[in-house]
């Protein structure tokens, strides 16, 4: 209900939403096949925006279906995709798999809207996004109440996002991430920008109990001491995770068989083999 | 009045049951007849959210 709140005020201040569907589009255009039926979900969207700018790559899309929370060709739930198996050959997500309760289960999801060799290219925030206001908040709320409580939604790190591709089935999974660093005038405008991001509640989780405002103005204070450039702004780092998998298909690399090997690992090494059992080194 | 567009039709499912659904255009409505649930269509726009779906009463 937040998200779809915050969609009015959403283009005000959505500059790492469009740098994230230029950098998917950045990575598409490296990768030269056509597309048929393309599916864009999140970022209200700043795909179709940004693949506007780039005639090149939408001649190569044949149609986009654009489907989000709130506005699109199409509404739907994260966590029940309406899409037949195999209805996509190109599956764009910027920054907004952070949302999701079950990432596991959504990446399956996304794995059988795909046809077989069909791409996933997905952004998400990751665990190092906004450390400096979660070191302040948690900070300012041990000094005045005693106790901090948790109030930050758990992010996914770059190597669980691999290891859940994998999971989830996809060939050649891999993933990497983008550290930007915004300067803020002050950390309430910092605030503000996630209030119109419609990010608030992915980055702190609210109790019922909500931030008192003490709390806020010394997280403030905490931050300005503690993040600040000698000119005075205030620091607010963004990881950005991109995860890329390929629904499977025959024509993708292979792992070999195990035991089909040609050489002893040993004789590449020039090392002595051991048995099972063996310590090495004993 | 805006019609959903043919080609998304033909690849949307129920998001409960993931059966096919049934396009009745004089309603505006996606009918799911596995979930016994009816998905409004507004300006072209299918609603795919559980939340917002009309159950079917025992004639439809």
């Amino acid at each position: 209900m937040r998200k779809r709140r915050a969609a009015r005020t959403f283009h005000d201040a959505a500059f790492l939403h469009h740098r994230a569907a230029a950098d998917l589009a950045d990575r598409l255009e490296a990768i030269p096949r056509p597309f048929k039926r393309a599916l864009a979900i999140g970022g209200s969207g700043v795909f179709l925006t940004e693949l506007a700018l780039r005639p090149g790559l939408k001649a190569r899309i044949e149609s986009v279906v654009n489907a989000d929370l709130h506005t699109g060709d199409v509404l739907i739930d994260l966590d029940r995709l309406p899409f037949q198996d195999g209805s996509f050959d190109l599956i764009v997500s910027p920054l907004l798999l952070h949302w999701v309760n079950d990432l596991p289960g959504v990446l399956i999801q996304l794995r059988r809207a795909l046809k077989p060799d069909g791409l996933l290219l997905a952004s998400l925030f990751g665990g190092q996004t906004l450390h400096e206001l979660r070191t302040s908040l948690i900070e300012a709320e041990a000094e005045l109440t005693g106790g901090a409580g948790l109030r930050v939604a758990p992010f996914a790190h770059l190597q669980d996002v691999a290891h859940l591709l994998q999971r989830a089935g996809f060939a050649l999974p891999a993933a990497d991430r983008d550290l930007i660093t915004v300067r803020y005038a002050e950390p309430m405008r910092l605030l503000a920008d996630l209030r119109s991001m419609g990010e608030t509640a992915a980055f702190a989780q609210r109790s019922s109990r909500g931030l008192s405002r003490r709390v806020l103005a010394r997280t403030s204070d905490i931050y300005r001491e503690r993040f600040s450039d000698t000119d005075g702004r205030v620091r607010a780092t963004f990881e950005v995770l991109t995860a890329t998998g390929w629904s499977p298909h025959e024509s993708q690399q292979q792992p070999l068989k195990p035991g089909s090997a040609e050489a002893r690992l040993a004789d590449a090494l020039g090392v002595r083999e051991h048995k099972t059992g063996d310590k090495a080194g004993a | 009045m805006k019609e959903p567009d043919r080609k998304l039709l033909e690849v949307l499912v129920c998001p409960q049951t993931r059966s096919p659904l049934r396009y009745d255009r004089e309603r505006q409505e996606l009918i799911s007849d596995s979930a016994r649930l009816a998905y409004p269509v507004r300006d072209g726009v299918p609603i795919m959210l559980i939340d917002e779906a009309r159950e079917l009463g025992a004639e439809e």
